[in-house]
């Protein structure tokens, strides 16, 4: 049985690289049907389902993925699509749990031989990064709800309008009235249009009430010199200068040498920053009300 | 990677919408791809002050990790001319260790680069070209970062000649 699992599901490959990712599911489904132990076939199924923009079935197919596969493997895959359907679900502290236990997979290998893979260590980084973010900022919108206020409460109804109409998407799609490139080209737009209209908001009650609303700068020190991004798990050079582990993997894998100092310089060479790692982790825990920019 | 050029250079360009050193402007940032920027010169009797100098930008995806495409260009409307110096062709290719994917380090950005290429001009004290200026312009069909330069010396943005 499971011989034929797999041939139904190089299909449902096939036809995820194509594009057709309605017939992929269906050939992942029919594969499931063969043959229910293979963590695989529900990974991909998930990750289809994640373009099909299925949510709540892309986080069973991934715990199952993981229930299949047993605590003693890893597979970090599937907790990053986990950490994807549930951060569109808008549970923002699960989906950074399930990113953070990608990323930690992808960072210890099990076999001791294993590269660690820069790919996918930035992939899942970033991802961390974006879980972060949108934790912070349900916090923060929490903080104005509980004082009753009204950017809060303009806030929600922006958000839901857009759910509303991102639902009306997700709906004609699995009715098949509306093709996968044109729902994502859709959803692109209001979600575009959302952003504009939070951004607007902002700078009106930042120019209202700047006690209040004003952004607040990140502090140099917790940026990654690279992406100009905050960092989450940094790691320092040999000059005492630190960097964001994924940016800096990648960088080392194209030219071995620091970046300010072009002395050589090895991945084995790298330190941990667990000081800096607190201060970055206080920073996100603490009650900044905005970031300048997107940060 | 495909996230990370485009992050960071909106970054980089909301800071530089910002304010930027004396003589370096944007000129025009249509997309997170190529980029113009304009510099002038003070206090090298090379470079009139009221002479600018346009650059282009061209970014690929894998950037900042990978180093962005820089050259002068000449235009009519406002005028612009390719900026005379040993170690810029008059098609504009410049040669900076800095641009080339040795020297490049992701710590440098579009200010950094601008500064330094305005540097490299303020502190120039020949008005020429670089030796067999004519031959490159007219046999090179490289890109600039395929371009085999050969630095005289590494540490200091220097170079003499090509190998062809």
């Amino acid at each position: 049985m499971s011989y034929l699992a797999d041939e139904l599901k190089e299909k449902g490959n096939a036809a995820f690289r194509n594009g057709q990712y309605i017939e992929a599911e269906e050939l992942y489904t029919q594969a499931v049907q063969k043959y229910s132990r293979n963590p695989l076939i529900f990974t991909n199924r998930a990750n289809v389902r994640l373009k099909l923009q299925r949510w709540d079935d892309a986080v069973n197919d991934c715990l199952k993925s993981i229930e299949v596969a047993g605590p003693k493997t890893q597979n970090n895959k599937a907790f990053y699509f986990l950490a994807q359907a549930q951060l569109a679900l808008h549970h923002p502290h699960e989906a950074l749990s399930s990113a953070l236990t990608a990323y930690d997979q992808v960072r210890h290998p099990l076999s001791p031989a294993a590269k660690i893979s820069p790919k996918d260590l930035e992939t899942f980084s970033s991802f961390v990064l974006k879980c972060k973010k949108a934790k912070f900022a349900t916090r923060d919108r929490d903080r104005l709800r509980r004082q009753g206020h009204l950017r809060a409460e303009l806030e929600e109804t922006l958000e839901s309008n857009k759910q509303r109409d991102l639902d009306a998407i997700s709906a004609q799609l699995s009715n098949q009235e509306l093709g996968p490139v044109e729902a994502s080209e859709r959803n692109q737009e209001i979600l575009s249009t959302f952003d504009t209209k939070i951004a607007e908001l902002k700078t009106l009650f930042a120019i209202a009430d700047p006690t209040n609303h004003k952004p607040r700068e990140i502090p140099d020190h917790l940026i990654d010199m690279i992406t100009f991004e905050p960092m989450h798990d940094p790691v320092m050079t040999k000059n005492g200068h630190s960097y964001e582990r994924a940016t800096i993997y990648e960088h080392l894998k194209r030219s071995p040498t620091d970046p300010l100092t072009r002395d050589p310089l090895r991945v084995e060479d790298l330190r941990s920053n667990f000081g800096l790692k607190a201060a970055c982790d206080e920073f996100w825990e603490s009650g900044a009300s905005e970031w300048v920019i997107d940060w | 990677m495909a996230g990370m050029s485009s992050k960071r250079l909106q970054k980089e360009l909301s800071k530089i919408q910002g304010t930027l050193p004396p003589g370096i402007t944007l000129v025009s940032a249509p997309d997170l791809r190529e980029w113009t920027m304009d510099i002038s010169i003070i206090d090298n009797p090379i470079y009139p002050p009221h002479e600018t100098y346009r650059m282009r930008f061209s970014f690929s995806p894998s950037y900042p990790i990978e180093a962005p495409e820089v050259v002068f260009v000449a235009c009519t409307s406002p005028e612009r001319k390719i900026p005379l110096h040993p170690h810029i062709y008059s098609n504009g290719i410049i040669c900076l260790d800095l641009l080339d994917s040795q020297g490049w380090s992701p710590v440098h950005n579009v200010e950094s680069v601008c500064i330094s290429i305005q540097s490299m001009l303020a502190g120039n004290s020949k008005a020429e070209r670089p030796p067999g200026d004519a031959e490159f312009v007219r046999s090179n069909r490289q890109r600039p970062r395929d371009i085999n330069f050969l630095y005289h010396d590494p540490k200091r943005a220097f170079a003499g000649g090509i190998v062809f």
